[in-house]
């Protein structure tokens, strides 16, 4: 009797009193979350939250199930219990820290990639900008916390020098990262933009994982998956060019080839007589890079290697003669890289790099014939613990081989030679409290085996967000460099420099729009100092010097007001001072202008299947030295204006016809002066000004892309 | 005793279940009826139910992520936006791996989530992304030049692009053509296989390759 009794529960219990679940799904904050799905683990019975968060279904599961309530951006909920006590639920779901809209450590960094967040500048910016010709270096001294050294072409970072920017290509060292040129005359970024989809620009307080730089890191990342096969060609004024992308299942292989030379341009518009090419500019260069997926990794190795030559008289206001310039420059480099996924959370990202350059120079008689090999050795490793926590550290070993041979008829000969090598470890948390802040502590510690020494470099940086659109960065770091090869070869004892950065970063995004000010405060210490006009063989070098550089960046970039128009406008203002070198008191260098302010355009003209640009350059006087007037470096160049055009005008879909032209108002741009040894007999000291090379540069370049698609191009080349 | 009793009765049970529609076939019809009456967040969540109960169907995990694609068209809060085409994306990856492989009509989904993409901001991800649709396009025509949505959505797809560097659109009218005429001819083998496609043909053709 009892038996049936429970016979007849169970059947008609099982067809209509089904078990209900219900409640209310919110945030942390009690706002009710809707369009969540909510359900029983392995079974079909659930629903959506409807607009109070509340939910309600029934279900014919019984006993122990689990509860699943997920939603977008949320970290999803589970829970395992009772049917029967899955009633007036209370569910709070937690943001997903991870999620795209949580706070990005920003403080010195500027991104070119894919990625939204963090990008202000997106990839193809870096080479559709007028006046930059495909040099990406050129594109980057648009951005604030840059100084235009128009001479110089390098990049120069927050007042410190050239060499205080270290590149590095898929996390590995480049050593040679700028082609060969001669004094006075611009270099450019050696590789091409091409074979690369990620920039990160980072002008200060970057991470643990990068070290002997005291200013700036540039990271570029080649491309890890090409779209498709395909051929560019590319006939310009000054050259032509060849590439070619195939892709097989698992691997692909790039490879892009350039012949530049520029005598039939320097026929049709001579240069300047500060620069007469008695043998013009030729060079010749080939890049390749390699692909190959694992089930877990991608291995990539890339290769460089580039040939240059040219012969140049320049005057010189030491003698009535020009000085004949002549070089010859080979550079390879190579690297080898891993990413490989291990599990569990784990990383691991072996590489090396190896460089070899050679310098052939014939300065008149004197010959200088110098040699560097170079090596790069990392292995980094990652750890996700969960989405809140990550961890990353890894050793490196950084050698260098630098060997010269110095000839001149009547004077000394000399052979030079020196290998500093360095060894370093770090390691780097990052943490995300919440979606609101974010913290990143690391600590980097090296060893220079040159004269023993051992440096510790904290690194710190924090970003808080405000709200949905606004953000404070800070970021604190000490970093160390060897001193430059030209000094260490005469003086292997020299300590590192070193350089100690403070920034305060604010960022403002809205779609399309993005505006960042950055303060910073920078500390340099140990720099090298000798007491000679040039550094040399007799020359006493020590680490006396020290300086500061403190200054102001903004950035305002703007790709929605005006339809098809785009663009952004920076300004940096910088006061720095250093003792270094050969100084004999504290000045403000000849590289440094107190404001630089640059305005990109770029405007799409649809039925004219055209882009067209307008770059416009501002630095205010660089400091020279004078030796007629009192003091020390006191006196200040004219400002300096650059306006740059391009076009690029698309043929058919795979043409595209483009034009440049730099600087057209023709602006008598002066860089600074170069004075006599001796004063004249009216016991004036007589100058030349430092000019560019030519007041206006043309280019005009033919683009065909070959793709079994038929619609690539290469505009996103140029 | 008891035990035996039990089940014999569920035994009986599941056999009554067994006898109507399928749990697997009402669902499905649920979701799509749902998203028929403009519930596309109810549908989505119900076709994902189905796909992470049943574990071994690729079907629930494509309409997940279509219905999560079509809504992502019109969105305009650029996060969010780009917060559901990640999940889209997971869904897909999901839906390759319980299909046999070389599904097209998985690429073709993949293709339409890249182009949700492009829209998000067509000067950021346009270069980037162009290629890569193009590139899952004339592979998939290649896989089965016979399917009628791969033939229409690479169409549209051109008739864009076209549309984008001042050509004429109108010289993908054939293929539309093409499409229709392949609508007509295929009939669906599977079960809640995708069969969309024909309407939108037909709005195109209208549209573009009607006038004068």
């Amino acid at each position: 009797m009892k038996l049936l009794f429970y016979m007849f529960l169970f059947v008609f219990g099982n067809l209509s009193a089904q078990q209900l679940v219900n409640g209310k799904v919110t945030d942390r904050e009690g706002k009710p979350i809707a369009g969540t799905n909510v359900y029983l683990e392995g079974s079909y019975d659930g629903t959506t939250s409807t607009a109070d968060g509340s939910f309600r279904f029934e279900t014919t599961e019984k006993g122990q199930k689990t509860l699943v309530i997920s939603y977008i951006s949320y970290v999803p909920f589970r829970r395992e219990m009772d049917i029967t006590e899955m009633r007036n639920l209370k569910i709070v779901l937690r943001e997903d820290v991870q999620s795209l809209e949580a706070v990005v450590l920003s403080a010195g960094t500027f991104s070119a990639g894919d990625n939204s967040k963090a990008s202000v500048l997106k990839p193809l910016d870096v080479v559709t900008t007028a006046g930059v010709a495909g040099d990406f270096i050129a594109a980057l001294q648009t951005l604030p916390g840059t100084q235009t050294v128009g001479e110089d072409g390098r990049l120069f970072v927050r007042g410190g020098t050239a060499e205080e920017t270290q590149i590095f290509i898929d996390g590995l060292r480049v050593f040679q990262p700028y082609t060969a040129s001669a004094n006075n005359l611009p270099s450019r970024g050696r590789y091409s933009p091409f074979l690369f989809d990620g920039i990160t620009f980072s002008t200060g307080g970057y991470s643990a994982e990068y070290g002997q730089a005291l200013s700036s890191v540039l990271l570029l990342n080649t491309i890890d998956e090409p779209d498709q096969s395909k051929t560019d060609v590319s006939v310009m004024t000054v050259g032509a060019g060849l590439g070619h992308t195939q892709k097989w299942n698992k691997t692909s292989l790039s490879f892009s080839t350039s012949y530049l030379n520029l005598a039939p341009y320097l026929e049709l518009v001579p240069n300047n007589k500060t620069a007469e090419f008695t043998e013009p500019y030729q060079a010749i260069s080939g890049e390749a890079v390699f692909r190959k997926q694992f089930q877990n990794g991608l291995f990539k190795a890339y290769a460089a290697y580039d040939r240059t030559g040219f012969e140049v008289l320049q005057p010189d206001i030491n003698s009535s003669d020009p000085i004949r310039f002549n070089l010859r420059n080979k550079n390879f480099y190579t690297n080898f890289s891993y990413k490989g996924r291990m599990g569990n959370g784990w990383s691991l990202n072996p590489g090396v790099s190896l460089s070899r350059s050679n310098n052939d120079i014939l300065i008149d008689n004197r010959s200088i014939n110098n040699y560097e090999n170079a090596a790069n050795l990392k292995l980094n490793v990652g750890k996700r613990v969960d989405n809140r926590f990550k961890l990353h550290f890894g050793a490196e070993y950084l050698v260098q081989d630098f060997s010269e041979d110095y000839h001149a008829q009547e004077e000394v000969n000399h052979y030079l030679e020196v290998k500093p090598a360095i060894s370093a470890a770090y390691a780097e948390a990052d943490l995300l409290f919440s979606k609101n802040l974010a913290v990143k502590v690391g600590v980097r510690g090296s060893y220079l085996d040159l004269n023993d020494e051992l440096q510790i470099s904290p690194r710190l940086s924090l970003a808080y967000k405000l709200n949905k659109g606004e953000q404070f960065s800070l970021a604190y770091g000490r970093f160390f460099q060897l001193p430059q090869i030209n000094y260490l070869k005469y003086d292997s004892q020299l300590t590192s420099e070193n350089a100690t950065h403070y920034i305060l970063n604010y960022q403002w995004t809205k779609t399309g729009y993005t505006l960042r000010a950055e303060g910073y405060y920078k500390k340099y210490d140990q720099l090298v100092t000798f007491n000679t006009e040039e550094a040399g063989y007799g020359s006493h070098f020590w680490n006396g010097g020290e300086g500061y550089a403190a200054g102001l960046d903004l950035f305002f970039r703007d790709n929605t007001t005006f339809k098809n128009l785009e663009y952004w406008a920076s300004y940096s203002y910088i006061d720095s001072e250093r003792k270094f070198r050969n100084f004999p008191k504290k000045a403000t260098p000849n590289f440094i202008a107190n404001h630089a302010a640059s305005l990109v355009t770029k405007y799409w003209i649809n039925n004219l299947r055209s882009q067209i640009g307008f770059t416009y350059n501002f630095s205010s006087g660089r400091p020279y030295e004078n030796p007629d007037s009192e003091g020390f470096l006191n006196e200040r160049t004219g400002n300096y204006n650059n306006l740059s055009f391009n076009w690029a005008y698309l043929l058919s879909r795979q043409k595209i016809l483009y034009f440049s032209v730099s600087n057209i108002t023709g602006a008598q741009n002066i860089f600074g002066y170069e004075y006599a040894k001796n004063p004249s007999k009216n016991g004036i000291f007589e100058r030349k000004a430092i000019t560019q090379a030519a007041d206006r540069f043309f280019f005009v370049g033919f683009f065909w892309t070959i793709s079994a698609d038929r619609k690539s191009n290469q505009l996103d080349n140029l | 005793m008891r035990e035996f009793l039990y089940t014999c009765l569920i035994g009986l049970i599941s056999g009554f279940t067994a006898n109507a529609q399928s749990q697997y076939e009402s669902g499905m019809n649920q979701a799509f009826e749902l998203w028929q009456m403009q519930k596309p967040v109810e549908a989505a969540n119900l076709f994902e139910r189905i796909a992470k109960a049943e574990e071994d169907e690729w079907l629930p995990y494509y309409y997940a992520a279509q219905v999560n694609i079509i809504e992502s068209f019109s969105m305009t809060d650029k996060s969010r936006k780009e917060q559901q085409l990640k999940e889209a994306q997971d869904l897909i990856n999901q839906a390759a791996t319980f299909s046999n492989g070389g599904n097209v009509e998985i690429d073709i989904l993949q293709a339409m989530l890249h182009t949700s993409y492009l829209t998000l901001d067509p000067s950021v991800y346009g270069m980037k992304l162009s290629p890569v649709i193009n590139n899952i396009y004339n592979e998939a025509l290649r896989k089965a030049p016979d399917n009628p949505r791969v033939v229409l959505s690479k169409a549209e797809w051109d008739m864009g692009s076209a549309q984008f560097f001042g050509e004429d659109p109108k010289k993908y009218c054939d293929d539309l053509q093409t499409s229709l005429a392949l609508f007509d001819k295929t009939s669906s083998v599977e079960q809640f296989y995708p069969a969309w496609g024909k309407e939108r043909v037909e709005t195109l053709i209208a549209r573009t390759c009607k006038s004068n």
